[in-house]
Parts: structure tokens; C-alpha cells; sequence
């Protein structure tokens, strides 16, 4: 693999990011569009922004690379990172646009008027998006180490270094036109690749699959998973989504409810698209890069593939095209997540003011950098998956039966967020601790959803019924504001 | 609005101008004049007016809007999830099902690697339609 061109890659996406957030910065002017680019962000854009935003390293390196070690079961991923988004449009969309809240724990305060939950949500968020910045750095250390050779800690720093500098230039505006931006890139810089090896194949001769050999010896690399895995699994991405502190941040950013649900179907077909090529790529792994299934090294699949089927200058630049998107992952999702980890730090310890900002921003990214530096690479698709178990467990139901069910009280969504993120955290530490032990027990723990995510729904309700005499006074005044449509009918049929 | 206090000499230009201004924008924020300490959109925003005499058919109308939305996102919801769970149902217990090819590859990576995604869109087009006309509905009766 030559090393330069693969450098270049990674200087050619930092440059265009930091130059875009940059001119970004000359256009935002005000708090509003500081914090939320003023609501000018038309659905288009604002669909490319949250596509580019919500395809994190997991999308990019870790699905062809879960697909490869694990076959079939791979493909349940990429389902419910796509069917999260319809979750999210049937239950959350339109409603938490009409709230008005710009984060989770504006939502808390607007939905129950308690500080003391705000502050609860606040903390959840804070962990959540820690969780989630750590894999993206580790892609980046996986990513630059494999490409160029340079210690892999180089990645991470350089990941955050420039995602501080695009978030302290221009806020969410700028970001908004980097995410769509990095979308396109991600798309680009798999789809290219992907039709590009399936073409050199077919004019070779040689089958993408080897003549559909790949399939039968699924017994050979593929470590099965049971039917409760699968299914905990999808629980903790359907439920997840919807709960992911950066992703709802964008809804702010549409005009009204209407707006964000056609924003939420968008976004679910760029993502259709997308996932069809990790698949391709997976495949394609499993043909002709079947050792990295048992090296640990999987995650580098999208990676070593153009070199291993074209090889010379063709295989480079192809693999330069893969770095650049990759790069362009852990850039947009890593800003994503700063920004609103910024966005609630500075709310809750600053008063929101622009200089509390970016003090929050530092700290928001200096704290997941050492967290990256100390700890040492997962795959990322399954770390990635805990951190939406975790969310299922947590925000999911807070904000489910915040908006459709009017006898949630402060003391039940307390204790269902506790129950949640103790169980949840719990069993994803005893995992982490006990790693290789297989069996039914160890899914139990290692895919906690299926059972945090209904004991926290439970708790929740259980207790709020318990005390419901203290359902907060204007709970009527406020679901009213989530679901009546907004008055001017600006969309007519 | 600080030349009407600052000229009190002439009693007559200043304070037409501002009256002029308050008519035409009076829905619009006072412009700034000065440097304005600039914080985040939460503060007033997040704070509820109360209403005034809530109005007893109104909440009525509300909450069989709500009611409506939620059976129509937990009906979508429970049918998206049941194609789902049927998928991996029968994945794991009629294992004869991969030996069905189309072009060298398993009948389930078509089903799960591409079928499911036009299914997922389906869902979501026809919610958004569904969801519009509730919110119609709602208007029309209440406008």
C-alpha cells in the first residue's frame, strides 16, 4: 500500500473540512444560527447532514468487517441502524420538533419542569456521547495505523484536533454544511470502490463470490449467533436511535414537525442507499480477504480489499478514496456528538452563553481522547451496539412515554432512567470483564437490551402509576404543543 | 427607542418615528441598537405560557389527536416489527431456505441484505402520509 497517497487522502478531507467550517463561520452571524443554523437548513440538506452525521466508523469499516467474521448475522446491523430512523420517524420526529427542544434535557425541563431531571438527562447525555466518541477514535488509530504505518494514537488526536477547530469556528451552522458534505464523501468513497472491484471482477472472470462457495462454508469463519442474540440486538438499534443525544439535535433544525418528518424519510432513504455497499463490500471480504475473520483485524476489511483484488496504482487510489471517506466518518460523527455533548455541558455549567461554548467544547473532546488513548481497540460495530443497548435502556423509554403518555410522573422517569442505566451498564461491564466466555448467559450480558430495555419501560410506568397524583400540572398544555400542528398550514396537500 | 427620551427639545419628530416602527413590526423583536449578549435559545422558550380558560372540546380534540397519531406510529410500528422477527424466525429454523440461490447468493442475504430496505421506506411514506391527514383532520375540525 503506498503510504503517500494515502496521507494526502486524510490531509485532502481535513483541509476541505476545516475550509468548509471556516466559510461556514463568515455566514453565522447570530446565537440562533450558532447553535442551529437558524432554522434555514432545508430537508435536503438537513438529510445529508444527519446521514453524515449518523454513518460513524461502525457503518464505514465495522459492518463489512462484522460481515466477514460473522456472515449472515452481519447484515442485522446495518437493519437496524436504518430501521432506528423509522422508529424515530413514527415516535419521536414530528412531536420532538414541536417541543422546542434544541437538546435531551431541554426536552426534560420543557416535558416535567424538574431540574433535577434535566440535570439526570444532562449526565446520561454526557456519558452517552463519551461512549460513542471513544470507538469513532479508535477507528481513526485503526484507520491511519493500517494506511500509512504512523502510530495509530496520531489518528485519534488528529480526529479531535480538527473536529475542536471546526465546532470553536463556526457551531452548528458550519457543521450542518460539513455533515452533508462528509455524507456525499462516505457514499462516494464506498459506492466508487465497491462498483469499481465488482466490474474488475466481472471482466477477469472471476466470481465476487467465488462462485457462491463464500455461502457454504459459513460454519468455517462464522461464530453463529443464536436467535436472542439477533433479536437483543435489534431491540438495542431500533430503540437506540432514537435516543442518540447528536442525532436529535438536528431536529431543532428544521422549520416544523412536517419539515422533520419528510427530513426523517429522507435521511432513511440516503441510508438505504448507503448500506447496500458495506454489504457489497462484505461479501467481497468474505471471497477474498477470509483471514481477517480470525485475525481480530476485521474492521480493516474496506481497507485491504482494493489492494488485495486490483493491487497496484488502481488499488491505491481506490484505498486512498476508502481512507478519505473514512476519515470523513470519524470527523462528521465525532463534531456530531461534540456538539451537542458541548451544547449540554455549556447549558447546564455555562448558561449557554458562545464563550461557555467553547470552553465546553474542549472539555468535550479532551475527556474521550485520553479515554481512547487508555483503553484499546474493540470491534466497532459490536462497541458501537452497547452504546445503543445503553441508550434503549435510558433515554428510549424517557422520551417515548414523555411524548404519547400523559401519566408519566418526575419520580417514575427518575427511577425508570436509574433502572435502565444501572442494569444496562451493569451487564455491559460484566461482559467487558468476563470477554470470551460464550453461551447463552454471556448474550445475556453482552446484548443486554431485550431485557433492560422493557425493565426500564416497566419501571417507569410501575412508578408513575404508584404516584399519580403527581403528574405535573400542565401536562395537557404541553403534549398539546408536541402533537397540535403548527398553525399556519404551510405544507397543503 | 433611545431618541425619544434623549431629545425632549423636539417634541414632535422623534417619537413618530418609533410609533411607525412599532406598527409595522410588531411582531418582529425591537432591533438591536447595541452590542447584545447573545446565549443560548433555551431560557423563555422553554417555559409555557399557561392557557388562559383551557377549553374543555379543545383538549378533547387533542387528545383524540394524539390517540389517533399514536395508534397509527404503534400500528406502522408492530407490522415492521413482526416482518422483522418473522425474518429471523425463519432464518434460524428452516435452515433448507439457504440452499435457495439467486445469482450465487443465499435467498436470506437478499431478504436482509436488500429487500428489507424498500420495505422500510414503504412504511415510512405511507406514515407521513397517514400522519399528515390526522393532522388535517385535526385542523379541520378545530379551524
Amino acid at each position: 500500500m503506498n503510504t503517500t497517497v494515502s496521507m494526502v487522502a486524510v490531509a485532502l478531507v481535513s483541509i476541505v473540512t476545516v475550509v468548509i467550517a471556516v466559510n461556514g463561520l463568515r455566514l453565522s452571524r447570530t446565537t440562533g444560527d450558532f447553535y442551529v443554523a437558524s432554522r434555514t437548513v432545508r430537508p435536503w440538506w438537513n438529510a445529508s447532514a444527519i446521514g453524515g452525521e449518523y454513518l460513524s466508523a461502525a457503518s464505514f469499516l465495522g459492518i463489512a468487517g462484522l460481515i466477514v467474521v460473522s456472515g449472515q448475522d452481519g447484515l442485522w446491523f446495518p437493519i437496524g441502524y436504518t430501521a432506528g430512523y423509522l422508529m424515530l420517524l413514527l415516535f419521536v420526529a414530528a412531536p420532538l420538533r414541536r417541543s422546542r427542544a434544541y437538546t435531551l434535557p431541554d426536552f426534560a425541563q420543557i416535558r416535567f419542569g424538574s431540574r433535577g431531571l434535566r440535570r439526570l438527562t444532562s449526565f446520561l447525555v454526557i456519558v452517552i456521547c463519551w461512549l460513542y466518541i471513544v470507538p469513532q477514535l479508535h477507528g481513526a488509530a485503526l484507520t491511519l495505523g493500517i494506511s500509512t504505518g504512523l502510530p495509530g494514537w496520531m489518528g485519534a488526536v488528529l480526529v479531535m484536533g480538527i473536529v475542536c477547530m471546526t465546532v470553536l469556528a463556526g457551531g452548528m451552522r458550519s457543521i450542518t454544511f460539513v455533515q452533508a458534505f462528509q455524507f456525499w464523501l462516505k457514499l462516494a468513497a464506498l459506492a466508487i470502490p465497491a462498483v469499481f472491484l465488482l466490474l474488475h471482477l466481472d471482466m477477469q472472470g472471476q466470481s465476487a463470490t467465488l462462485g457462491g462457495a463464500i455461502f457454504d462454508d459459513e460454519a468455517q469463519t462464522t461464530t453463529a449467533k443464536g436467535l436472542y442474540y439477533n433479536i437483543s440486538l435489534l431491540v438495542a438499534l431500533l430503540f437506540g436511535t432514537m435516543g442518540l443525544p447528536h442525532v436529535l439535535v438536528r431536529f431543532y433544525t428544521n422549520p416544523d414537525g412536517p419539515s422533520a418528518r419528510k427530513t426523517t424519510a429522507i435521511v432513511l432513504c440516503l441510508l438505504s442507499i448507503f448500506y447496500l455497499f458495506p454489504t457489497v463490500l462484505g461479501i467481497l471480504g468474505r471471497a477474498y480477504t477470509p483471514e481477517l475473520a480470525t485475525s481480530g483485524n476485521a474492521d480493516a476489511t474496506v481497507l485491504l480489499l482494493p489492494g488485495r483484488i486490483v493491487g497496484g496504482t488502481v488499488g491505491d487510489a481506490l484505498t486512498a478514496i476508502i481512507i478519505g471517506g473514512a476519515f470523513a466518518a470519524f470527523l462528521s460523527t465525532s463534531s456530531g456528538l461534540v456538539v451537542s455533548l458541548a451544547g449540554a455541558i455549556s447549558q447546564d455549567l455555562f448558561q449557554g452563553t458562545v464563550r461557555g461554548f467553547r470552553i465546553a467544547t474542549v472539555i468535550a473532546t479532551v475527556v474521550p481522547l485520553l479515554l481512547a488513548l487508555g483503553t484499546s481497540t474493540f470491534a466497532l460495530a459490536g462497541a458501537i451496539g452497547s452504546v445503543f443497548a445503553f441508550t434503549a435502556s435510558t433515554i428510549c423509554p424517557l422520551l417515548l412515554l414523555g411524548i404519547w403518555w400523559r401519566g408519566l410522573t418526575v419520580v417514575g422517569a427518575v427511577a425508570g432512567l436509574l433502572t435502565g442505566a444501572v442494569s444496562c451498564g451493569i451487564a455491559l461491564f460484566v461482559s467487558a470483564v468476563i470477554p470470551s466466555a460464550t453461551g447463552s448467559l454471556h448474550d445475556l450480558v453482552s446484548q443486554p437490551a431485550a431485557w433492560t430495555v422493557p425493565l426500564a419501560f416497566l419501571v417507569m410506568i410501575g412508578v408513575s402509576l404508584a404516584t399519580a397524583d403527581r403528574v405535573p400540572a400542565r401536562v395537557d398544555a404541553v403534549l398539546a404543543r408536541l402533537h397540535v400542528p403548527e398553525q399556519s398550514p404551510d405544507s397543503k396537500p | 427607542m433611545s431618541g425619544a427620551a434623549a431629545d425632549p427639545p423636539e417634541p414632535a419628530g422623534p417619537p413618530s418615528i418609533p410609533a411607525s416602527l412599532d406598527a409595522g413590526d410588531a411582531a418582529l423583536p425591537p432591533p438591536a441598537a447595541h452590542r447584545v449578549r447573545v446565549s443560548a435559545p433555551a431560557g423563555s422558550m422553554l417555559n409555557i405560557p399557561r392557557r388562559l380558560e383551557p377549553d374543555a372540546a379543545d383538549a378533547f380534540y387533542v387528545r383524540s389527536l394524539i390517540r389517533s397519531q399514536l395508534r397509527l406510529s404503534m400500528s406502522v410500528a408492530l407490522g415492521f416489527l413482526l416482518l422483522l422477527v418473522g425474518l429471523a424466525v425463519i432464518g434460524s429454523t428452516w435452515p433448507q431456505i439457504h440452499e435457495i440461490r439467486l445469482a450465487t447468493i443465499p435467498l436470506p442475504w437478499w431478504l436482509l441484505g436488500v429487500a428489507v430496505y424498500p420495505m422500510i421506506l414503504l412504511s415510512a411514506f405511507l406514515f407521513n402520509r397517514a400522519a399528515a391527514r390526522n393532522e388535517a383532520k385535526y385542523r379541520s375540525i378545530v379551524e
